[in-house]
């Protein structure tokens, strides 16, 4: 696609109409990659497969988003797409740090707070 | 007539431009709602800047492919550069109509100028002024982008990432926090180590790949990391962090930069992108040919955003 025909599109509003709803949102469940992270190598002709899955939890609520671990023992969490972490410990409390209003309602700070009416949200 | 990308230090006409810019595609509501984006609740009107918003998301949760956990439709694998230059060419192309100006290029945040300076120096950084971008805070309250609680119209995040990776509604102030979570920004001499390396990218084509790619996204070298585009994401803090990270118009500034050293590194002679199209199909929307992951336009390969003087130029390609 060249620039004119790219311009075209943009100077059309109803063509980024069309476009979005073209979009087929993914059904509840199936948002992301796999949550078992598969590592292969291989050292002096042996063939290493080591399969990673995590299961956290904060304050009871379970973390669902992708949570993936790299050769050299990185972890990271896509909803925080710029950051890598030496554990899961550490990379949770910045995720604490990151989404303020997810843990607000949790938090002994805010004993009366709920997930419904969670702190930071502005009506 | 190509646009001319400029230090938003160094242009005041350019800057108010960007920010008015924004402020109006912020206010332009053409028909997406958020159930077209699969936003549960009651249907609301997405406005146009921020469905640029909900792109950058999508784009970050679609694995390519959908076995893996790395690499994803815009970013941990070699589509990372040609994709944002499709993103910031197609905003800018936005810009420009509701500007009326044809010639109106995105502004570029020499940040790597800012990283010379001490680290508390930096966070005084004349970028984050009330003249400019505004400065810090939950919510920034200063500069162009402040928010009001009694004004409707002050820059408000409608759009969200949850901790979860959900998409969702909200309606509240920008939020940045300056050096919280990396102390600086990159440096002139990390551009330079950038600029040196000879490929693109590598095997296994993704943050663990060798390469100009990985090293300009931020990933490499590992001790260092987060490095270069990464570091200042993660410098910038607040709504810079999610996957939602264009909610804070200095995303594009910062994104602008990153192209520009692109555009630097392409002038060395042999700098080819990879991989071409023989590279395997697990590598599906980051080869030459492949059309990259669009949501607000028809695709574009890489192969097609690797010469762009019809868009823009820079006004200096002196990046290091």
């Amino acid at each position: 696609m060249n620039k004119s025909e790219l311009a075209e599109q943009v100077s059309d509003p109803q063509s980024l109409v069309d476009k979005v709803r073209r979009y087929q949102p993914p059904q509840h469940g199936q948002h992301g990659a796999a949550m078992e992270t598969v590592r292969e190598a291989t050292y002096r002709g042996h063939r290493i497969v080591v399969r990673t899955s995590y299961h956290i939890q904060v304050d009871g609520m379970t973390l669902m988003g992708h949570l993936g671990v790299t050769n050299d023992g990185q972890v990271h969490y896509h909803p925080v797409p710029n950051l890598s972490f030496n554990s899961a410990i550490e990379l949770v409390e910045r995720l604490i740090d990151i989404f303020p209003d997810d843990f607000a309602a949790r938090s002994p700070e805010h004993p009366h707070a709920s997930p419904e009416h969670p702190h930071g949200q502005e009506a | 007539m190509a646009a001319v990308r400029k230090n938003i230090l160094t242009d005041d006409a350019v800057r108010d431009q960007y920010v008015d810019g924004v402020k109006r595609l912020k206010a332009e509501f053409l028909g997406p709602t958020t159930a077209d984006l699969g936003i549960p609740g009651t249907a609301e009107q997405v406005s146009t800047y921020d469905l640029f918003v909900a792109w950058h998301h999508i784009a970050m949760f679609t694995f390519t492919p959908p076995t893996q956990g790395d690499r994803n439709a815009a970013h941990r694998g070699p589509v990372f550069l040609p994709w944002h230059r499709f993103m910031l060419i197609l905003l800018e192309l936005h810009l420009q109509r509701v500007l009326g100006d044809p010639n109106f290029g995105i502004p570029y945040w020499d940040w790597a100028a800012d990283g010379e300076l001490s680290d508390g120096q930096q966070v005084n950084t004349p970028i984050f002024t009330d003249a400019v971008m505004g400065g810090q805070g939950d919510p920034v309250t200063t500069g162009p982008f402040a928010f009001s609680a009694t004004d409707p119209s002050s820059w408000r995040v409608r759009v969200e990432a949850g901790v979860q990776g959900e998409l969702r509604t909200t309606n509240r102030g920008l939020r940045r926090a300056l050096g919280q979570f990396a102390p600086n920004l990159p440096k002139k001499s990390h551009v330079k180590d950038a600029l040196a390396l000879d490929t693109y990218d590598a095997p296994p084509w993704n943050t663990a790949s060798e390469g100009f790619r990985n090293r300009v996204e931020g990933w490499r070298p590992a001790e260092t990391a987060p490095g270069l585009h990464n570091r200042v994401h993660v410098w910038v803090g607040g709504d810079m962090l999610p996957s939602t990270s264009p909610n804070d118009p200095v995303f594009y500034l910062n994104h602008c930069n990153e192209d520009r050293i692109w555009a630097a590194w392409q002038t060395h002679p042999g700098s080819a992108y990879l991989p071409d199209q023989t590279a395997p199909a697990d590598l599906q929307g980051h080869r030459i040919d492949d059309p990259v992951f669009a949501l607000l336009s028809d695709p574009v390969t890489p192969r097609q955003m690797l010469d762009v003087t019809d868009y823009y130029t820079y006004d200096t390609l002196g990046v290091a």
